[in-house]
């Protein structure tokens, strides 16, 4: 300890003689203080961190220059990770018009471009138009045949499509959204070139997978209506959201393909305890129908099996003509940026609507995380159990995700 | 010179264990040194989450041994008066009409065009700062669209409630005004979303109030927060000090004023008190420059997360090794405590309620060092404060919220009522609830705020003088003095009154009294639990 003479005889004198207050002791300390003062500063590593939120950093960074930015992810499961140029620009019309084109390549070869247009706020926030085009090349999409016995070994398909659509749809109240869309879709399929399985068409025949031999175009149509009141879209906890799309495909070259789709999707959110614990559940279905003489390609027929749906299953595990699937989870928090959930999902594909009922569901079971921040899932890590094994999932958004209206693209494949 | 040192060191450590000065006990910090400079710098809210939450930041108590008790605190055991903090409605009962005032009722926003100079766009509930026709600066901010007057009644109440406790707050004003009376200054910028500058429209504005709501008569209604004397210097952490500041020399994490604050922090459900919610500012007060210390942005209290209503988890950090592995592997079987509270649906008020709180459990949304450091007697100091606070004194400071739903300030009041009372149960069981010491007719008077209260009283006492040596700190019992009434003193000195709880022996008080040309005085209070 180092003591300063200095400081000792001025103490000492005031102690010696009496004077020594609490006031003196006080000034005392602020002397030393005063002779270490120094200008007040933040560390490097807050400065850091100061500075990517003060100056934005992160927004920077996914705004991009001048609207051009890195499109990282979001290509079909099985594609491999997917990076692209997006040219995204918010501020149009005084930002009433949102567009953006992008590109993305994966590392299996896969191939996507879009371009879309955006006036989300229109009428005061009652109307909202959107007009979207998409190429897609996936070189090797998962096939395991028709029907709810398919074999589990895989084929893999080759699907080219362009799609351009448009979609209105009107807000009567805060929670009801109705629309309508149009669009075209130019479709091709071919060998599969994903060396790892065999081709699908070297193994179904086209009386099993519709399609498989010849290609077509369609003119698409559809109208969708919503009520969703959940408290959150991007991680709810309380509410529900019924979403209900028809949509008519006319097959333009063959007229062999025509058919009807209606998908139905219901979930609910009920919290307890606080809004700690959440049983989250869904009900799905997709029914097809046809004219005589028609049949629903093999390609656009609703599937089973993934991340959101069966989660014990591959991707793609199953597909029909229609599909059910039902979904339980109950999530509890573990801290304020994690749940924990477990799950059980049942469901099936069939080929007829009489088969929609409750027997013979293939199940799934399992468990899972969920990565949150102010209210929205931004990892999703899941481990599904079922008859042919587990499955482990990293999905950067919340369970049931919704299919968009009118249009493929963002679809997992239809 | 080198055969001075040891002498004087002798007479230093000698003279150095002295209890008592002679100016003891002080009631005001010594007058602060002039401070020239200090450097306005922001603190990063996320290092600060990080930091506190995995990181050793201050002067924790120790495991073993003797805690580290408050300092900055005079004899009695009071903090000092100054750029901290300030002897109010406890030491010197203030009218409803004084808490309603706060720190200051002259000071609204003048009749005239309000000039925007600076906004915030961006957010659920954005703001601006602007200059009224006298050209006084205020920060105006908003209720969130979901829950009008959720924020703007709890920073108007909050803001009031934590003067009257004593700390230095600013002025905020409930205003009711047309979009009419903004002003778009010249010149002024706004950040876009990537953080880009450019200049401010009245377009800007509009959007702006467009996310505000409106009261039934069409007006918007806000705080606005006259700003603070002096120049900006950034927000005090919980802990250390300023390093360009002579006059903070005790760690803040030791401070009673701050551990305390933990206590008013439960009462108000201020889970949001961090740094980046505090601001000091380098004032000027009858020629002399000193940095003060001020407690902002209350929005965030009673219910409310000014953006919205607060989340459910208040009371508890975001995060806990322990209550995440005990949730994580239970399945989430295991409940916490706060999950069982039920708020009645009052979106003016939030989530705030009083059946679970639980002031001992109570926690912010990450450790705070001033916070963790509390020991019973700095709880003690915050609770008789909270105590004094009145039922009548709250409901009139609950006005102040201006709330439209009467059935909604009904339950905050309550509910600040009961939390109040779960407080002062909590904290006087903890230690001998005696205070308010006095000489009275030869006799040693105090008051037991636990009976005071209605809390069941301390029980008896026992009493037993010492005369007390204040260089050696020495008792010498004096015998048969074991009463209430002062032992006979003969001439000038120290005496000591040891008071013993007959309930908990081992709460104990010791009141020193010292005598001066023939006058006794209480010059010292010590606490033990």
């Amino acid at each position: 300890m180092t003591v300063k003479t200095g400081t000792l005889i001025f103490c000492s004198v005031l102690l010696c003689s009496g004077q020594e207050t609490r006031t003196a002791e006080i000034e005392r300390q602020r002397d030393e203080k005063a002779r270490e003062l120094k200008p007040e500063d933040v560390s490097k590593g807050e400065r850091f961190l100061r500075d990517i939120k003060e100056r934005k950093y992160l927004e920077r960074v996914a705004s991009g220059y001048n609207g051009l930015r890195a499109k990282i992810g979001n290509m079909v499961t099985g594609g491999g990770f997917a990076l692209g140029p997006e040219y995204f620009r918010e501020d149009f019309l005084r930002g009433q018009l949102t567009t953006r084109a992008s590109a993305q390549f994966s590392t299996r070869g896969y191939r996507k471009y879009e371009a879309e247009a955006i006036l989300p706020r229109l009428a005061g926030d009652h109307l909202f138009l959107n007009a979207i085009a998409s190429r897609r090349t996936y070189r090797g999409i998962q096939y395991h045949g028709p029907g709810p016995d398919s074999s589990r070994s895989r084929t893999n398909y080759l699907l080219e499509d362009t799609s351009i659509d448009g979609i209105a749809a009107v807000k009567p109240g805060r929670f009801l959204k109705l629309g309508g869309s149009l669009g075209g879709l130019w479709v091709n399929v071919g060998p599969g070139q994903d060396s790892r399985f065999a081709s699908s068409e070297q193994v179904f025949t086209p009386a099993q997978a519709p399609g498989i031999d010849r290609q077509t175009n369609f003119f698409r149509y559809g109208t969708f209506g919503q009520f969703d009141y959940r408290d959150s879209a991007a991680g709810p906890k309380s509410g529900g959201n019924y979403v209900m799309q028809f949509s008519w495909f006319r097959d333009q070259q063959l007229s062999l393909y025509s058919f009807r789709r209606l998908d139905i999707d219901l979930q609910q959110y009920v919290p307890f305890f606080n809004r700690s614990r959440i049983l989250a559940l869904r009900a799905r279905t997709t029914l097809t129908d046809t004219d005589a003489g028609n049949l629903v390609p093999f390609y656009l027929q609703p599937f089973l099996g993934g991340s959101d749906d069966l989660r014990g299953f591959r991707p793609f595990r199953f597909s029909d003509r229609n599909s059910m699937v039902l979904n339980a989870e109950y999530r509890w928090e573990v801290f304020s940026g994690l749940d924990g959930a477990i799950f059980v999902d049942g469901g099936k594909v069939f080929p007829r609507r009489g088969f929609l009922n409750f027997r013979d569901l293939e199940g799934s079971a399992g468990f899972g995380l969920r990565f949150n921040v102010q209210n929205a899932t931004f990892l999703r890590i899941d481990v599904g159990f079922s008859h042919e094994g587990f499955q482990v999932w990293f999905k950067f958004n919340d369970v049931f995700n919704q299919r968009r209206f009118g249009t493929t693209t963002g679809q997992p494949v239809y | 010179m080198r055969r001075l040192i040891p002498l004087l060191l002798i007479a230093a450590m000698s003279a150095g264990a002295r209890k008592f000065y002679d100016d003891d006990p002080l009631e005001r910090e010594p007058k602060p040194r002039r401070v020239e400079q200090v450097k306005s710098r922001k603190l990063s809210d996320y290092y600060d989450l990080f930091s506190h939450q995995f990181g050793k930041v201050g002067e924790k108590q120790p495991k073993k041994g003797p805690p580290i008790r408050a300092r900055a605190v005079n004899t009695l055991g009071e903090p000092l008066q100054g750029a901290w903090w300030e002897k109010r409605h406890y030491y010197r009962t203030m009218s409803n009409e004084e808490l309603i005032r706060g720190p200051g009722d002259g000071n609204a926003p003048a009749d005239g065009p309000w000039t925007v100079i600076s906004a915030k766009t961006e957010g659920i509930t954005p703001g601006f700062v602007m200059r009224d026709s006298r050209k006084r600066l205020y920060f105006v901010k908003f209720d969130p669209i979901s829950n009008p007057e959720i924020a703007t009644s709890a920073d108007a109440i909050t803001s009031r409630l934590f003067y009257a406790l004593g700390y230095h707050v600013p002025q905020n004003y409930l205003v009711y005004f047309t979009e009419d009376r903004l002003v778009l200054g010249e010149n002024v910028e706004v950040k876009d979303s990537r953080g880009r500058p450019r200049k401010m429209t009245r377009r800007d504005l509009v959007e702006i109030m467009i996310k505000v709501p409106r009261t039934a008569d069409g007006k918007y209604r806000a705080t606005a927060s006259l700003g603070l004397p002096g120049r900006p210097a950034g927000p005090p952490r919980y802990y250390g000090t300023r390093a360009d500041d002579p006059n903070d020399v005790v760690p803040h994490e030791h401070r009673r004023d701050q551990r305390g604050l933990h206590v008013f922090a439960a009462w108000t459900s201020h889970d949001d008190s961090r740094a980046i919610n505090n601001l000091d500012t380098l004032v000027e007060e009858n020629g002399l420059k000193y940095v003060k210390h001020f407690q902002l942005d209350f929005g965030s209290t009673l219910g409310s997360a000014s953006s919205k209503v607060n989340s459910p988890r208040s009371g508890v950090y975001f995060f806990s090794w322990k209550e995440s592995a005990i949730s994580l592997f239970s399945l989430g079987l295991h409940v916490p405590y706060w999950a069982h509270a039920k708020y009645p649906d009052y979106p003016s008020v939030g989530r705030f309620e009083w059946k679970v709180f639980d002031p001992e459990r109570w926690v912010p949304e990450y450790p705070n060092p001033a916070f963790l450091n509390r020991l019973p007697d700095d709880e003690f100091w915050a609770a008789k404060q909270a105590m004094a606070i009145s039922d009548d004194n709250l409901r009139a400071l609950v006005s102040t919220g201006q709330l439209t739903d009467k059935a909604a300030e009904k339950w905050l009041t309550e509910c600040l009522i009961e939390r109040r009372n779960k407080i002062g149960r909590a904290y006087f069981r903890k230690l001998l609830p005696l205070d308010q010491f006095a000489i009275v007719n030869g006799r040693l008077e105090w008051v037991d705020l636990s009976e005071k209260h209605g809390f069941g009283g301390a029980g008896p006492v026992s009493v037993e003088w010492s005369a007390f040596d204040n260089e050696t700190e020495k008792r010498t019992p004096i015998e048969g003095a074991a009463s209430a009434s002062l032992p006979p003193m003969n001439g000038d000195g120290y005496w000591v009154a040891g008071l013993t709880s007959t309930k908990i022996p081992s709460h104990k008080i010791s009141v020193y009294l010292r005598k001066r040309g023939g006058v006794p005085q209480i010059v010292g209070i010590d606490r033990q639990w």
